[in-house]
């Protein structure tokens, strides 16, 4: 703003320049316009994103328990989570989680997508009902699933019982429990698959398909040589995505089992969560956010790279 | 963390997110001698919601009718009580903290080490402070480094033995009496037990919180054990009392199964609420549910150890807090005394169901009026004798608690033996503290 009657006064001095000052205020209002479109979501993203980020790289060379003064002990967190065991427990819950719930909320995805991406009556209701879970938050989810899979008292046990099937421990079984929340989280995670995938079934150009058929391709070979190469820069766009879902699971962890029994459903981000704001070893949670942040980057990076190897760079 | 707190605030804030969070008082600091007729504001943060809010209020417009040159901004401080952990710690890093804010009895020792609390110890010498009415529990709470007192006891409670009267009528067994001993206990939850309609004798939490931790050391302490070492700088439970203890839970768990193990600390005050789990060891913050939900009940002392019968308290406290300046420190210390004094107690504490916190209120007419509202209150009243231990508040507890925690809940499901379990825990405690 102060720049304003410097500009103004210009003129005067420079007379040989008439049309300067106009450009440049032109400029300057362009340049004032652009920020102020972005300024607001700038001064979040410094503010809610970046500072804290940086915040917590700093927290995680300290030893501070949110009250006493922090202490710098360098590199001494990052040893400490070489060796924990609990926190390679977290580590392996966490891939086997991401393994399980991965190519399931794909396959499941592409499945549903396949079956609802034709004109049947009401299809529209069909659509709608699929994708109601994903708009639901993980904390009901999470909840909803206590009561349905309760040993004693929930919903799954007593249709079992009622058909003399053996009822498992579900959640309160350190063998189970994961299944339990893999299952839940593929209620919503394959209702956002299957949205996406209907969409890039959509964008399937109609004659491409017309030719297979008239060539002689039966309805299989018409999809697997036809319809998923079109589909292909989704897919790998739905793993990336849904490997940093999984990867950050926490919310239906929390809502449900709270990382027991006996560990078995602790994953890295609940583990940090725990460290941090359970035990007030915040340098040490920090830590072990900053693990997970380089290896949700070195995924993506790896997917990435792999997929423009491949040539299919339009993802 | 005391459960009583933290079901209490369950119960009153059910979905009560309010709590804008005030500002802190910027009054203006003097750092001049006392003045006490001088203009003076406090800020309280009462880590409380809906009706002990409300009463909390009232108290506060009374303290400033008594005082007219004092101001007391009272606000809950945070949404629920345990999040004002985080806002205090804020708080201090932001120089914005307030004169007086409710404190969960394990936050004490954290809260002493920012080095922002004030020391009462001097005053609460003075006789009229009455400060041994206060329970040896709550006391040390308040002192958790052994030296500074840092604030005044704000609610007590204790466990003692609920029992469903009509999951007992049903099996048709004698119901609990003062005498019990926890063999008649085990002996009791075997036969209650009924696996095929679900209906277990005991629940026990096995999430590894300080549930699960807590309800441990009545069993360690009846056993002659102790948590930490006199100079609380190694953890003791790994002893002979700590396997019996641990055995004990493990042939009632694992043997018997005879126990409802919860993963959560919340399920099995609900299943006793809906008959399905004959006795759990629990508090006075139950009363209000299974009033609510109908239950025939009855409540007596733990059963005991040798004619041992003590309990477990967690005691919580209104910490006070230094901002160097003698008159906001003097009425912060003021309103607090003033609110923990028997007359005032009883119109916070006692009339929103938790126990009184002196001894002097225990025969007064609003605890008796409390019991007769809900039965088996002056039991617990009365239990407040078999507090004999005080839970420790050190840093160090934070770190313990977990440690046993994990090894408890893994015994009581099937990993592990109970004498190997507790020395290593107790290894990895002493090495974090060290650390």
């Amino acid at each position: 703003m102060v720049v304003t009657p410097d500009i103004v006064d210009r003129p005067a001095v420079n007379p040989t320049a008439r049309t300067h000052p106009t450009r440049r205020l032109r400029e300057l209002k362009t340049a004032l316009t652009g920020w102020s479109f972005i300024g607001p979501a700038t001064v979040i993203i410094v503010g809610l994103s970046i500072f804290p980020a940086g915040w917590a790289l700093v927290l995680s060379l300290q030893d501070w328990d949110g009250f006493s003064p922090a202490t710098f002990v360098g590199a001494r967190n990052y040893q400490q989570l070489l060796t924990d065991a609990d926190f390679g427990n977290a580590v392996l819950n966490t891939v086997g989680y991401t393994l399980m719930f991965v190519p399931a909320s794909v396959l499941l995805g592409l499945f549903l997508a396949v079956a609802l991406n034709r004109r049947i009556r009401f299809i529209g209701f069909y659509r709608t009902a699929i994708f109601v879970p994903f708009v639901a938050s993980a904390a009901s989810t999470g909840i909803l699933s206590t009561y349905l899979f309760s040993p004693q008292f929930g919903l799954v046990n007593n249709v079992l019982r009622v058909v003399h099937l053996p009822q498992p421990g579900w959640l309160d079984n350190p063998h189970q429990a994961m299944l339990v929340v893999v299952i839940m989280s593929l209620w919503g995670g394959a209702a956002f698959t299957t949205v996406i995938y209907l969409a890039a079934l959509q964008d399937v150009p109609p004659d491409l398909i017309e030719a297979a058929l008239v060539d002689g391709a039966n309805r299989w070979q018409t999809f697997w040589r036809v319809v998923w190469p079109q589909l292909l820069p989704v897919t790998i766009f739905v793993v990336i995505w849904q490997m940093i879902q999984a990867i950050q699971l926490f919310d239906l962890v929390y809502t449900t089992t709270r990382g027991g029994p006996l560990d078995a459903t602790t994953t890295i981000v609940y583990f940090l969560y725990d460290k941090a704001f359970h035990s007030l070893q915040f340098g040490y949670g920090s830590a072990a956010a900053y693990v997970l942040f380089a290896a949700t980057l070195l995924i993506t990076t790896g997917v990435v790279v792999y997929s423009r190897r491949r040539g299919s760079e339009d993802i | 963390m005391s459960t009583l707190s933290r079901r209490a605030v369950l119960a009153l804030a059910a979905g009560a997110g309010a709590a804008s969070v005030a500002g802190c008082s910027r009054g203006s600091a003097s750092t001049g001698p006392l003045d006490v007729k001088a203009k003076t504001t406090i800020e309280v943060w009462s880590g409380q919601s809906d009706a002990a809010q409300k009463k909390m209020e009232a108290l506060a417009t009374k303290f400033q009718q008594k005082h007219s040159n004092v101001t007391v901004n009272l606000s809950p401080g945070a949404s629920s009580t345990d999040q004002l952990l985080q806002k205090l710690s804020a708080g201090f890093a932001g120089n914005e903290y307030p004169d007086v804010s409710y404190a969960f009895g394990s936050w004490a020792g954290q809260l002493e080490a920012s080095g922002r609390t004030l020391d009462i110890a001097d005053k609460v010498k003075k006789p009229d402070v009455k400060w041994s009415e206060f329970t040896a529990a709550a006391r040390g709470t308040a002192q958790p480094g052994g030296e500074k007192v840092i604030g005044f006891p704000a609610v007590v409670d204790n466990v003692g033995l609920l029992y469903n009267k009509t999951l007992f009528d049903k099996a048709g067994l004698d119901y609990p009496t003062d005498a019990w001993s926890w063999d008649d206990f085990k002996a009791a939850a075997k036969k209650l037990t009924d696996s095929a309609n679900h209906i277990y004798g005991y629940g026990y939490s096995v999430s590894g919180s300080e549930e699960t931790t807590w309800q441990f050391w009545p069993h360690l302490w009846q056993n002659g054990g102790s948590i930490f070492t006199a100079d609380g700088k190694k953890a003791a439970f790994a002893s002979d009392a700590g396997t019996k203890a641990l055995t004990f839970l493990r042939s009632m768990a694992v043997d018997d199964k005879s126990v409802y193990l919860d993963q959560t600390d919340t399920k099995f005050g609900q299943l006793f609420v809906s008959n399905r789990i004959a006795m759990i060891t629990s508090g006075p913050w139950q009363l209000s549910d299974l009033k609510t939900g109908g239950t025939k009940y009855g409540v007596v002392r733990l059963p005991g150890t040798n004619g041992d019968h003590q309990t477990v308290s967690g005691p919580d406290i209104w910490a006070l807090f230094d901002h160097h300046d003698k008159n906001r420190a003097h009425w912060a210390y003021e309103f607090a005394r003033w609110l923990t004094a028997p007359g005032q107690d009883e119109q916070f504490n006692v009339a929103i169901g938790n126990l009184p916190l002196r001894t002097s209120e225990a025969s007064s007419s609003a605890v008796k009026k409390e019991a007769k509202s809900y039965p088996g209150y002056e039991v617990f009243v009365a239990n407040s004798d078999n507090v004999k231990n005080t839970r420790p508040t050190t840093k160090n507890y934070a770190t313990l608690s977990t440690e046993i925690g994990k090894a408890i809940s893994a015994v009581l499901q099937g990993q592990g033996d109970p004498g190997p379990a507790l020395a290593d825990a107790a290894k990895k405690t002493d090495s974090q503290i060290a650390n």
